[in-house]
């Protein structure tokens, strides 16, 4: 398809009548047919010809010459190339690759030509070329879009009118449609700068950041899940925060470059740059059983090396894993000198499906972020002044105590041992533990010999054949580690479990405790004493909702010594069990471990246990402690964590040359650096990923300019100067127009990399504002219009489909930033590919707000993403996507038709056109189309309109039932007191109108 | 008016570049400047059935008898020859062997040994080719199914279906030319391993080759389904209403893709027609049901859905693929497997049989497998009735039948620990490539331009066609 469409393009006319371009025609052609055996692979060269330098594609050899400057007969390539002997012919059968007559020709002429030669465009810094002259157009855009539209032929189509500008204006800086009053007020704008008013304004909105940053977080690969086996969720969305606010305050490109490479390792960095760090932490990973460490560090490596490469160069490095690239210069070496700048940091390969995998960093909400700056401290004062005021009143203190009521316990066991063939102790008709109460279980156990896995107490339906019907809860010994595990619907579980801070050995007593706070939360609900100490538990799995789910309750009784199947604890013994149904603080808990020694005259331990029963200051002080935990553990839960890079400091960045990308056959080991052929860091630059972003952003580099106002100018107008965004190498495009490439490019740099500036320069031109009319010359002139001798007209990108449905019926709400949302979905698509233990398995839809958000904000979940965008052409951010595409199908169809969120959003949009312009057909249909397509319709489509309306409003008349289910589709009321068929047919007018061509393009 | 507001139709456009509407891929767009098919196909269409997890090839395809006196001995460094394994048992101290626990006998004319756990697959063992000999580099399930349906391990690149729906487009103009299936899994204890959409997406191809699911709870086809209180009739008029709408921006803008659009609208509206006629099996005899099992008749089963398949391919729909999970059996195997086995395996004779009655068989590949096969030696704790198996990339056993393959074959041959290939290996690229020659496409000129690269579905490295398996 694409080389098709490639050779579609050489055949415009660019240079002086005839004139064959060496870059744009040639170079291509030698570069697809020719480098493979004769270009930068030296394993793979063939007859040791190089046909990509120039010395020896011009250079005597044996056989020949292979160009030969004016004389096409007298040139090797062209005698080989028309060679009749198979063996001799080039290219050989067994390449698969053949010249079509045209590409021979052009050949030819090149060399008849005199065969001028340049090195590939991208590699050649830009300079600021001069502007054409032109007497059409408002900038230097215009100017040199211009020389080519009349060099065709052609001349440039008329202005579009107001309403179709602020349309297209509003969709390409905000993705939004315009509000019909500033509409209204720009087309009563009589102010010659009325056009650029307008448009800033829509720069100035917030959602302009949001609309910019969708496309980012393709290039970033964005998700909320980590992408791979149990797919469980990770917090990430504060990224996502970061790079909608890096737009909105117009962050310089410079700036959000080196921040999301390297804003972890800025001296006298702000968090603002350490949450962009995590650009590099948006791969997928793994944690999935049996995975080799090695190997899935080289994988997130090359992940890294490719986006880079791909979002900062243009260039396709990732082929240079496994043998040096055979179309760019760019060698294995250089691959696996980029991977050293991105495997040196404290992120371990394995994501522990946790959703704050290492290194992470806490953010309170806005509200909470000046008590977080103080509440540690306040906590080490405290209790400070605890132990201060214990050892205050140790003189007063005996070992004669008795603990007060509140340590009463509802449940009690004094002493139990058990045999070495084990036993169970039933206590039925308990019930105690539940899943939406809070309790604590605590108790002294004795790790017997020899080592084994234990259950100690449980009331569990052990015995069950059927494993999603288990329920109920036990606590163990695994691993000589405590853990408590509660059982609920589909067996999913909670636990908490020990972790290297509770370890047991073998013959020893062990205090252990468990709280449960009812709020059946993964993370946090349970929390874990080990000798009086809080640990942090394994089993931090989060996930943003409640994972313990409906009952864990059972018929059995509980259980003291086993589970009632297979576990027993075998020479095991317990004292003080207690369960309470209240969560006892840290220093009640404490104050339990405390106690027998306390009694035994332990003078620390007395201290502090005769003064929390005795002493009021003391009481007061282990109250404000249990307060102040409390707190902190709701800022915790309010705030969210974001992954971030943390350099290695015991180690500088290095790599090995993989064989053949093998991760087990490290060969060579090498340095951070950048592709030689742009000149490697050099030595003054530091080699990490600081003085990657340095290097990136020095004048010479000949690529990152260019790449990013290429991929802006891409948003806009649908398809990039270089069409192949993703790709400036030799098998990538020659850009349309490289001198306005490189004008732009430095242009960009030369003015502070400003891109609100850049989009303004876009926005205004007079190429951006032509009307988007096709003639019969332009098509065959400029089919696609890359010479953009007519308005850009394309259909929109996924989120922009829904969030215009959100948007003009009103139902959108348009708050920015913060944590994903769940909108309406298909039932079963998470669960058709997830893993039991998942917790992004089932999918649980919001109610309220989270239902209309824009579309960026839909949880993503990349091994099933929402179909509604993957239906029309969204990634599924498993990596990284500089370019969508852009398909017709009847998919899309079903969707904008009968998707629940597009049928509610035309019922609302219906709903308020009826109850703003009350009986009036005419006036409603003006209130929907305003709305929809920023215009009133002509009387031709008024009639078309209007007619369905009729038929449909017969039908609901006769068929009142099927109005009344029309209209209550969606979570949204539709208001009782509209007549019920009039509803539903304005209702299909709005469905047919929000399915119109010119809705779904921009 | 000047002439840039005339706009133009359609048929200048269509002329220029010869594009077709709809999502059809015209052999005239492909990449390579041949047309496709490059030769006579023998399968025009296929039914892919994945089994998630992977089926151990010892205790169903491969009869190693000789293990029985190898019980509980540690297998041997001479046959290991240092195979990385999963960190499951990589620190296991033993490696005990586990032979299985279920009778082989021998079936058919060519006398293959088949296991009890597969009767019915036994009866028509003279109707399918069994291939010994499947090999991998793949240790896990995530980069192994990758790699089997998209030729690579590391996701991004199109599935096979996505590839064949693309090269030689669809056979109707009602349904989706590729669809997927999955089917449920009865015994609670068998491990499920993920999937992913990426499976049956189409990579760099152009996404209107993704495969489309058919559900078997809910819209059976995503948004197939018209809102609750609007009948086909208004849909019907809404259509002919946007229709001539459209028709008006088409004459005003002259943009192509407004054609194309109207056009995508009325497959749409096909589509709700021919998907509930797809679904509704009410007029299935009760002979169908003999054939497949009863639990063809509860929606989900893999019964249910291989009789979805076999109607799919009946209406002209090209690729089917099936997922089936629960086959990851590293613990239980004596009590998951028979469970897994008796859930397909009266439906896979049925679906083969079928098929063969149509008179579709012989133009319908089907294919039954996992994506690696299992360790000879236990994983866990072995028992004379109980053993588990880790994953075993080196040699895996599959089946197929239909489409071109040569019936009753037994391919290649494994030693007698199931571990080692000792003739015929059948890399899963060789059986791609052996694939796409059924459906008469050369794997090495089948190409798509990307990144630079003309993207082959069998990858970078040579893989051949099994020429002992074509008919």
């Amino acid at each position: 398809m694409m080389r098709f469409l490639m050779s579609f393009l050489l055949a415009l006319p660019l240079l002086p009548a005839g004139r064959v371009d060496f870059r744009r025609e040639v170079r291509p052609i030698l570069s697809d047919a020719c480098f493979h055996c004769h270009g930068p692979d030296k394993k793979t060269r063939m007859a040791g010809l190089r046909l990509d330098v120039k010395t020896e594609a011009f250079g005597a050899r044996k056989s020949g010459t292979p160009i030969v400057p004016g004389s096409p007969d007298q040139s090797l390539i062209i005698k080989r190339i028309l060679h009749d002997k198979p063996a001799l012919k080039m290219p050989p059968a067994s390449a698969h690759k053949t010249l079509t007559p045209a590409q021979i020709n052009t050949l030819r002429t090149w060399i008849e030509q005199g065969a001028d030669w340049q090195e590939h465009w991208a590699f050649i810094a830009p300079s600021k070329p001069a502007v054409p002259n032109s007497s059409w157009g408002n900038n230097e855009i215009d100017r040199f879009l211009h020389a080519r539209i009349t060099a065709a032929g052609l001349t440039p189509a008329a202005e579009a009118d107001r309403r179709t500008l602020a349309r297209r204006a509003s969709l390409d800086i905000t993705g939004l449609p315009p509000e019909p009053q500033d509409v209204e007020a720009f087309l009563k704008d009589t102010r010659p700068n009325a056009y650029e008013a307008y448009v800033d304004k829509l720069l100035s909105s917030p959602h302009y950041g949001e609309h910019r940053a969708r496309y980012w977080l393709d290039a970033a690969r964005y998700a909320d899940t980590h992408g791979l086996h149990i797919d469980n969720y990770r917090e990430m969305w504060h990224f996502r925060d970061w790079v909608i606010n890096a737009f909105n305050r117009n962050l310089r490109f410079d700036a959000f470059t080196r921040d999301q490479l390297a804003g972890d390792l800025l001296p006298g960095g702000t968090r603002d740059q350490l949450i962009a760090s995590g650009f590099h932490r948006n791969n997928v990973t793994t944690n999935e059983g049996g995975v080799i460490e090695d190997e899935v560090a080289v994988m997130y490596a090359k992940d890294r090396v490719d986006t880079t490469s791909t979002v900062f160069l243009g260039l396709t490095v990732g082929c240079a894993t496994c043998h040096d690239h055979k179309f760019d210069p760019i060698t294995q070496k250089d691959f696996y000198s980029m991977s050293a700048f991105f495997r040196n940091t404290t992120q371990k390969p394995l994501d522990g499906n946790i959703s704050d995998t290492p290194p992470v960093i806490f953010l309170p909400v806005s509200g909470d972020e000046q008590r977080w700056k103080t509440i540690d401290q306040d906590l080490i004062q405290l209790r400070g002044l605890r132990g201060q005021r214990a050892d205050q009143v140790a003189a007063k203190a005996k070992p004669e105590l008795k603990l007060p009521k509140q340590y009463d316990p509802v449940w009690h066991l004094d002493k139990i041992a058990f045999s070495k063939e084990g036993e169970v102790k039933e206590a039925p008709g308990f019930n105690k533990i539940q899943a939406d109460q809070p309790f604590t279980v605590s108790m002294w156990v004795y790790y017997p010999k020899p080592d084994d896995n234990w259950t100690l107490l449980s009331q569990i339906n052990s015995k069950e054949e059927d494993g999603t019907k288990i329920r109920g809860w036990t606590i163990d010994i695994q691993g000589r580690q405590p853990v408590l595990k509660m059982v609920g619907e589909f067996a999913q579980p909670i636990a908490a479990r020990g972790g290297n801070a509770a370890k047991m050995m073998p013959d020893n007593w062990y205090h252990i405790a468990f709280t449960y706070d009812g709020q059946r939360r993964k993370k946090d609900s349970l929390e874990l004493y080990f000798n009086g100490t809080r640990v942090n538990h394994e089993g931090k799995q989060e996930s943003s909702r409640p994972a313990l789910q409906g009952s864990i309750l059972n018929n059995e009784p509980l259980r003291i010594g086993g589970d009632g199947n297979k576990r027993f604890f075998k020479g095991g013994s317990l004292k003080d069990v207690r369960i309470y149904s209240r969560v006892l603080s840290s220093e009640e808990i404490a104050v339990l471990e405390m106690f027998p020694r306390a009694t035994e005259g332990k003078p620390v331990e007395l201290s502090r246990v005769w003064s929390a029963i005795k002493d009021g200051e003391s009481r007061k002080l282990m109250a404000k402690i249990a307060t102040t935990e409390l707190e902190r553990k709701n800022i915790l839960r309010r705030g969210a964590v974001t992954h971030v890079m943390v350099e290695r400091e015991d180690q500088k960045p290095m790599a090995n040359i993989l064989y053949r990308g093998m991760y087990d056959q490290p060969r060579d080991k090498v340095e951070a650096d950048v592709p030689q052929v742009l000149g490697g860091l050099g030595s003054s630059t530091q080699k990490n990923r600081l003085g990657l972003a340095d290097w990136l952003l020095k004048a010479e580099n000949p690529l990152f300019a260019r790449v990013a106002v290429n991929r802006f100018w891409q948003e806009i107008f649908g398809t990039g100067l270089v069409r192949s965004s993703d790709d400036f190498g030799s098998q990538g495009e020659a850009p349309s127009h490289p001198e306005l490439l490189d004008w732009l490019a430095v242009d960009f740099r030369e003015n502070g990399w400003d891109v609100k500036r850049l989009m303004r320069q876009i926005v205004l031109s007079a190429a951006y504002r032509q009307q988007a009319v096709t003639t019969e010359e332009k098509l065959k002139k400029d089919s696609d219009n890359r010479l953009l001798s007519r308005g850009p007209r394309f259909r929109m990108d996924a989120e922009a489909v829904r969030d215009y449905a959100l948007a003009s019926s009103g139902l959108l709400v348009r708050k920015v930033g913060g944590p994903s949302v769940r909108p309406y979905q298909p039932e079963r698509i998470w669960e058709t590919v997830a893993m039991d233990g998942s917790d992004t398995r089932f999918y649980k839809q919001d109610r309220g707000e989270g239902l209309y958000r824009r579309s960026m904000y839909t949880f993503w979940k990349r091994s099933a993403p929402p179909p509604s965008m993957d239906l029309f052409n969204a990634p599924t951010r498993e990596n990284c996507t500089v370019r969508r595409e852009r398909t017709n199908t009847p998919l899309q169809a079903l969707l904008t038709m009968n998707d629940v969120q597009f049928v509610e959003a035309a019922r609302h949009l219906a709903q308020r056109a009826m109850e703003t312009h009350k009986n009036n057909f005419d006036e409603q249909l003006d209130f929907l189309s305003e709305r929809l397509v920023s215009r009133r319709f002509e009387p031709k489509e008024r009639d078309i309109i209007q007619k369905s309306y009729r038929d449909f409003l017969r039908h609901y008349d006769s068929k009142p039932e099927d109005a009344r289910k029309l209209i209550a589709v969606g979570e949204s009321k539709a208001n009782p007191k509209l007549n019920a068929p009039e509803f539903a047919a304005l209702t299909m007018v709005t469905n047919e109108l929000m399915n119109l061509d010119e809705v779904l393009n921009k | 008016m000047n002439h840039e507001n005339k706009a133009v139709l359609l048929e200048t456009r269509r002329q220029l570049l010869g594009r077709g509407i709809g999502a059809l891929a015209l052999s005239s767009l492909t990449a390579s400047a041949d047309t496709l098919p490059h030769f006579a196909p023998k399968a025009k269409r296929a039914i892919y059935l994945h089994m998630v997890g992977a089926p151990p090839q010892m205790d169903l395809l491969d009869y190693k008898p000789g293990m029985k006196d190898w019980f509980d001995k540690d297998l041997p460094d001479s046959i290991r020859q240092g195979q990385r394994l999963t960190t499951m048992t990589s620190g296991q101290t033993r490696f005990p062997i586990a032979p299985s626990v279920f009778k082989f006998a021998q079936h058919g004319k060519s006398g293959a040994w088949i296991s009890e756990l597969l009767p019915n697959v036994a009866k028509m063992a003279d109707d399918i080719t069994i291939i010994r000999t499947m090999h991998t580099e793949a240790i896990n399930h995530e980069p192994a199914i990758t790699f089997i349906q998209t030729g690579n391990q590391i996701a991004g690149r199109p599935c096979i279906g996505s590839w064949i729906a693309y090269g030689l487009g669809s056979m109707n103009q009602d349904l989706p030319t590729f669809v997927v299936l999955n089917a449920n899994h009865t015994h609670p204890k068998a491990n499920v391993q993920a999937i992913s959409a990426r499976l049956w997406s189409a990579g760099f191809l152009s996404a209107q080759y993704s495969g489309v699911s058919l559900r078997s709870a809910g819209d059976p086809v995503l948004y197939v389904k018209n809102p609750d209180g609007v009948p086909t009739a208004m849909r019907r008029r809404m259509l002919d209403a946007l229709g001539e709408l459209n028709q008006l921006t088409l004459e005003k803008q002259g943009d192509a893709e407004t054609r194309s659009r109207i056009a995508q609208y009325e497959m749409a509206f096909r589509m709700q027609a021919s998907v509930p006629d797809l679904t509704d099996l009410s007029k299935e005899p009760d002979s169908t049901y003999q054939l497949y099992g009863e639990d063809a008749r509860k929606p989900g089963t893999f019964a249910n859905q291989a009789l979805m398949a076999r109607r799919l391919v009946e209406r002209g729909v090209r690729f089917v693929q099936l997922y089936m999970r629960g086959w990851d059996v590293h613990g239980n195997l004596p009590e998951v497997l028979p469970s897994q086995c008796k859930d397909v395996d009266q439906a896979l004779y049925g679906l083969v049989q079928d098929l063969k009655q149509r008179g579709l068989l012989d133009e319908t590949l089907v294919v039954w497998g996992g994506e690696f096969g299992r360790t000879i030696y236990s994983q866990g704790k072995l028992t004379p009735t109980d053993y588990g198996r880790d994953h075993h990339p080196r040699c895996y056993s599959l089946w197929a039948a239909g489409g071109g393959l040569k019936p009753g074959v037994v391919h290649g041959e494994t030693d007698e620990f199931s571990y080692n290939i000792v003739r015929d290996p059948v890399h899963i690229r060789d059986f791609q490539a052996t694939l796409l020659h059924l459906f008469g496409i050369d794997h090495e000129r089948f190409t798509y331009k990307y990144q630079g690269l003309d993207q082959k579905l069998t990858g970078v490295e040579k893989a051949r066609v099994v020429k002992g398996i074509l008919a």
